[in-house]
């Protein structure tokens, strides 16, 4: 958006020349507390027994 | 305003779009104008979009039933939960905004990418499992309303299956948000329904603000449809849907309180369609009707409210599984393209990316084709979507979190301390009442029945 005598221009986002942003592919995997580390790993069990769980009741449910 | 279009060139931009577009050398267009509130203006409609897809879209048809169910059951009484909902849905995605437009890339890419192939892999084909089995339930409710309306299902759903997929196929991405935008201020009808049909207006202000529960107590029906209507309002599909709506919309920084406000509006009016939707319900309940389905619940209220009343609840209903559909299908496409790395915009043509379109198209043509299957288990894969939602939710805003706090990946847009202190403890309600659900599958007395 540009300011010229008081006119000012628009310029719709797929108009407008590509907003450089970052570099997310550069940045590689995101650095982790070991707290953080750990607080995921327990997510991953929680998670696989929540899917077991439902994968159990849908079969439970189907017979 | 002047109704002028300036083209003005554009200076090299080296690096090409996330989502494969050429984003080369283009000359700029733009619009010109003489005051700074037109220039406001302007700019919020031309960002204007995706906050509102996301938030009216997330009233789907599953939506429109739990809602409408909650007011059936329990007349206005849990108003005040639908309230208090408003401000968490719009903390959650206004970090997908945020996220989206610093790095102009979709969330299932971001997830790969700073935590790994486990998760990516996890968290993808969680979305799109859930995604589809959420697509079986918006054909299977468009089948209801349209046998409502009399019309055959055999012909209805392969037509609006197809107009789904037309509407992505041309090769622009402004035309699609246009006409869905469109869709989306249909759901004022709501609005109108609820005056129509509403109780008095003390009784829905007094239910919206002041907590209170109804007759009977907590009971294993009440807990199941609170956590539905948390389930439902907050949904996995809507950070992947929205932060690559914002990436393919390619919104600049410049962009971004526009963008907050296009999903705080987005927020505000999905929101008061719901507690319609719980009006209509309510209204329905009051006159003596057992709720079975939504499209029930219009054919019931026709005999009270008059025909032309029930043909719009209906209308709108097939509206909700149309908005629906069209944004779970893209989430979908988006999340799959961003992780394989293929070409992924609604810019494109079918041409530049068959992979991308190919995979609407077959959730859409699967998803409508199993509902037109006789006897097919609609009731099992209605629970298996709430089951599996409840599961992939609390992970995914998770993620959502720790991206959102990753200073090398947002720079000044990461979380303040306020941010995290509202996002934990939506976070802490999310998984307790996830582990309550695990619980109810588990062991389904728990809670005394009704």
């Amino acid at each position: 958006m540009t300011t010229k005598n008081d006119r000012y221009v628009v310029v719709h986002p797929l108009d407008d020349v590509y907003e450089t942003k970052v570099d997310t592919e550069a940045l590689g995997p995101m650095p982790m507390t070991r707290s953080v580390r750990y607080s995921l790993l327990s997510l991953r069990a929680y998670l696989i027994l929540m899917v077991l769980l439902v994968v159990y009741h849908v079969v439970m449910l189907a017979r | 305003m002047t109704n002028k279009t300036l083209i003005m060139p554009a200076g090299v931009s080296a690096a090409g779009s996330a989502a494969g577009v050429e984003t080369g050398v283009t000359p700029v267009r733009g619009r010109v104008v003489k005051s700074k509130g037109m220039r406001d203006l302007l700019t919020f409609l031309m960002v204007f979009g995706p906050g509102l897809i996301v938030m009216v879209a997330d009233n789907d048809a599953g939506a429109v039933s739990t809602y409408s169910q909650a007011g059936a059951q329990y007349g206005t009484h849990l108003l005040w939960i639908v309230l208090l909902l408003l401000p968490v849905c719009y903390f959650i995605q206004e970090m997908v905004v945020r996220l989206g437009i610093a790095t102009g890339k979709g969330h299932a890419a971001m997830i790969y990418q700073r935590f790994g192939k486990w998760w990516g892999l996890f968290s993808l084909v969680d979305l799109e499992l859930v995604n589809f089995l959420t697509l079986v339930t918006e054909f299977a409710a468009i089948d209801l309303a349209l046998n409502k309306m009399g019309v055959d299902p055999r012909y209805g759903v392969p037509l609006a299956a197809a107009g789904l997929a037309l509407l992505v196929m041309t090769g622009s991405y402004r035309r699609w948000e246009r006409i869905v935008v469109f869709l989306c201020l249909l759901d004022f009808a709501w609005f109108f329904i609820a005056f129509r049909l509403g109780p008095p207006l003390g009784q829905i202000v007094k239910h919206a603000l002041i907590p209170s529960m109804p007759a009977g107590g907590i009971t294993a029906d009440l807990m199941f449809l609170v956590i539905a209507i948390v389930g439902t309002t907050i949904a996995p599909w809507q950070l992947f849907f929205q932060q690559s709506c914002i990436a393919d919309k390619r919104l600049r920084f410049a962009d971004l309180k526009w963008a907050r406000l296009d999903t705080l509006l987005g927020a505000c009016i999905t929101i008061t369609a719901a507690v319609c939707m719980m009006i209509a319900g309510a209204a329905s309940h009051a006159h003596g009707f057992r709720f079975t389905d939504p499209a029930q619940m219009a054919a019931d209220i026709g005999t009270f409210a008059g025909p032309a009343m029930r043909s719009v609840i209906l209308l709108m209903m097939i509206n909700a599984a149309v908005l629906g559909t069209t944004a779970i299908s893209l989430s979908s496409a988006w999340a799959y393209g961003e992780v394989r790395g293929w070409p992924h915009s609604l810019q494109l043509p079918w041409r530049e990316a068959r992979g991308f379109y190919a995979l609407y198209l077959l959730s859409v043509g699967a998803a409508a084709g199993i509902v037109l299957i006789p006897r097919a288990p609609l009731q099992l894969i209605i629970l298996g979507v709430q089951v599996l939602a409840g599961v992939i939710l609390p992970s995914a805003i998770i993620f959502l979190q720790l991206l959102l706090n990753d200073k090398e990946l947002l720079g000044e847009h990461a979380n303040k301390p306020w941010n995290n202190w509202v996002n934990w403890t939506i976070i802490a309600v999310l998984f307790i009442l996830s582990l309550v659900l695990a619980a109810q599958v588990a062991a389904p007395n728990l809670f005394p029945s009704a």
